[in-house]
């Protein structure tokens, strides 16, 4: 299986980590190859030292994407969970890699803030934490991501199902248990319309 | 200033309509009823259109988007048995044996947008956007790429409307349809923009629902809802209209009508009888079931003979082909051609009911022809051949009204010089316009 990037895109909190591991933990289980680069893991080692202007963050995005290029090209699967709150820099690393997968991990502020663990919304938003994305930073969404979770609307097994499935309907995972039959309810769905139509 | 720059290739629009006849088309546009068709009429041609057999959508429309025959792209129905078996596989997407014509335009680097296309669920990757259509169940597995779910959700786009309760309740059908088309018309509008297409297709099934209800009421005028059925027919009309001019819109007057299609994917006609051939094959000693109703083909007794799959399908018991099959290749060969016989002879009523009995040889090639049924009938008109196994009677009604044919779908287009339009040739005109 050739390698590829999963590059979850997203403000804080909403959901990138949380789905990235999950995926991990699926293609492990598949017996792929998978190495997660968790925006905040790599800040303490590969980044380190870098802060959170303009030019610091991209750096930092680079520096992700280069490493997920490597992975990539010896058919890993990198998976990147980082806010790259830059087009630019996404698409400049899409570029790099080529087999790229876009997840935009998309939530309103309010249920960010909601969810807020650290507080860090609330304090972001009373001016006490400077740069803080999608408060008093900007966060520039993808224009076109190959997929789009909408976490304050949908579980986290739905969102799940959705990179897996799109994983497989590209062609980059080998489908699971994604049967080329219909399942017994959708048969019996099926059936049902065939014969109201009078075609059986 | 804006400036337009040419493409190198042409855009293509098609809009496929479900079932709808060529006569009917030539009918509206002749009586006033399709206003902007008469249009159509006078800058393109409006052929009569020969489809693939069985006349079913589910074999049609894989012969449309692959242009291929049955032999080669090995969809013979809705249903098919099951390899070495007499359970029933139903057909999905996955079963197509060779590529679209969208597989070609993606290795030219050509984007396409499908929507409600029947024969495509699930979903599968394709250059561009896919919404599945008929017999598509779960949305979330008839997208393509599947970041369009939460926006066709958002939209309550609905891929069919409820069959079961709209076959007898009518009002509920109306209402139905109009949902679905407006549904569809939102869709078309959300993908017109989102990528820069190639080939555009939608195609409504609306319309093969209300026939098949509701025939008789679209060519009765006396039928209390012929109104309503014309009705529906003019939100078609206008569907198209929007179509044209969102197309066309920003280009010259002398532009119009090229590269935008037509087609529906068989004809249809009023049911004067169905005729169960599966209950003719037991009147005439070639078929025996294990209980009494059958309500699967399975439960057939193995010594029987031949049985027939949905619409018009023979099979012969054959040993390489049923796991207790009772005939080899020469006496499979000898008992095709006694049923041929004996089914042209088939009456109702002093009229004979069949036109033709093939062998898949005579109308199907290629890799796929070992897997085509024995024998494949076409009736005339008026005749709906079922292939139900718990009917007792050969012939009889229902409350379907009508029923499909194979030589009444139509084609527009503005080339005037196409030869009698085939099903299996549209791709090809597509893939040609975009080398």
């Amino acid at each position: 299986m050739k390698g590829f990037t999963l590059w979850f895109t997203g403000l804080s909190g909403s959901g990138k980590s949380t789905l990235a591991h999950k995926i991990e933990e699926i293609l492990l289980e598949r017996g792929v190859k998978v190495e997660v680069l968790d925006g905040d893991v790599v800040r303490q080692n590969l980044s380190k030292g870098l802060g959170y202007s303009k030019e610091d963050r991209d750096t930092n995005i680079r520096r992700i994407g280069w490493v997920c290029h490597l992975l990539s090209r010896n058919d890993v699967v990198a998976i990147a969970s980082a806010i790259s709150p830059y087009k630019e820099i996404r698409e400049e690393n899409r570029r790099l890699i080529g087999r790229f997968v876009e997840v935009y991990c998309k939530a309103g502020i309010e249920a960010l803030k909601q969810r807020d663990p650290k507080g860090l919304y609330e304090k972001a938003l009373k001016g006490e934490i400077q740069n803080f994305t999608g408060v008093n930073d900007p966060y520039e969404p993808p224009d076109n991501p190959e997929i789009i979770c909408e976490t304050d609307k949908e579980s986290i097994e739905e969102s799940v199902e959705k990179i897996i499935r799109t994983l497989e309907l590209m062609g980059y995972i080998p489908a699971g248990d994604l049967s080329e039959d219909y399942s017994p309810e959708e048969e019996q769905k099926i059936k049902k319309r065939l014969k109201d139509l009078g075609y059986i | 200033m804006i400036f337009r720059f040419k493409r190198k290739n042409p855009k293509i629009f098609v809009l496929g309509l479900d079932g709808v006849p060529y006569s009917l088309v030539k009918k509206f546009s002749e009586d006033g009823s399709w206003r902007f068709f008469e249009r159509l009429m006078k800058n393109g041609a409006l052929q009569q259109m020969e489809v693939t057999l069985p006349e079913v959508s589910a074999v049609s429309w894989p012969s449309f988007m692959t242009g291929k025959n049955p032999g080669e792209h090995g969809i013979y129905g809705f249903t098919e048995f099951k390899e070495n078996s007499y359970e029933l596989h139903y057909n999905n997407f996955n079963d197509l044996r060779c590529s679209t014509f969208w597989d070609i335009l993606a290795e030219r680097k050509k984007q396409c947008i499908i929507i409600n296309q029947p024969g495509t669920y699930p979903a599968k990757a394709v250059p561009g956007i896919l919404v599945s259509g008929f017999v598509a169940v779960e949305l979330a597995k008839a997208v393509f790429p599947l970041r369009y779910l939460a926006p066709l959700r958002r939209m309550n786009y609905q891929i069919d409307i409820d069959t079961h309760r709209c076959r007898t309740d009518h009002n509920r059908m109306f209402r139905e349809l109009e949902d679905t088309l407006q549904v569809r018309q939102k869709a078309l509008e959300f993908f017109w923009e989102e990528i820069d297409w190639d080939y555009l297709e939608i195609v409504k099934t609306g319309t093969d629902r209300l026939q098949h209800y509701l025939f008789d009421a679209v060519i009765d005028e006396y039928h209390p809802m012929h109104l309503d059925c014309i009705a529906y027919y003019i939100k078609i009309e206008r569907f198209i209209k929007n179509c044209w001019e969102r197309f066309y819109k920003g280009q010259s007057q002398d532009q119009e009508g090229e590269n935008f299609y037509l087609l529906s994917d068989h004809g249809f006609c009023l049911i004067k009888r169905e005729v169960y051939l599966n209950a003719w094959l037991r009147k005439n000693g070639y078929l025996e079931f294990e209980k009494e109703p059958p309500e699967e083909i399975s439960e057939l007794k193995k010594t029987s003979k031949a049985f027939c799959l949905d619409p018009s399908r023979i099979y012969l018991h054959r040993k390489d082909r049923f796991p207790e099959g009772i005939f080899n290749d020469a006496q499979a060969l000898t008992l095709r051609n006694e049923l041929k016989e004996k089914l042209l002879e088939l009456e109702f009523e002093g009229e004979k009911v069949l036109r033709a009995v093939y062998f898949p040889e005579e109308i199907y090639s290629g890799a796929e022809l070992k897997n085509a049924p024995d024998l494949i009938l076409v009736s005339k008109p008026g005749f709906d051949l079922k292939g139900s196994p718990a009917k007792k009677d050969i012939f009889t009604n229902t409350d379907l009204k009508g029923m499909h044919t194979f030589d009444d779908a139509f084609f527009w287009a503005k080339e005037r010089n196409l030869e009698k339009a085939k099903i299996t040739e549209l791709a090809r005109i597509f893939l040609e316009k975009i080398s």
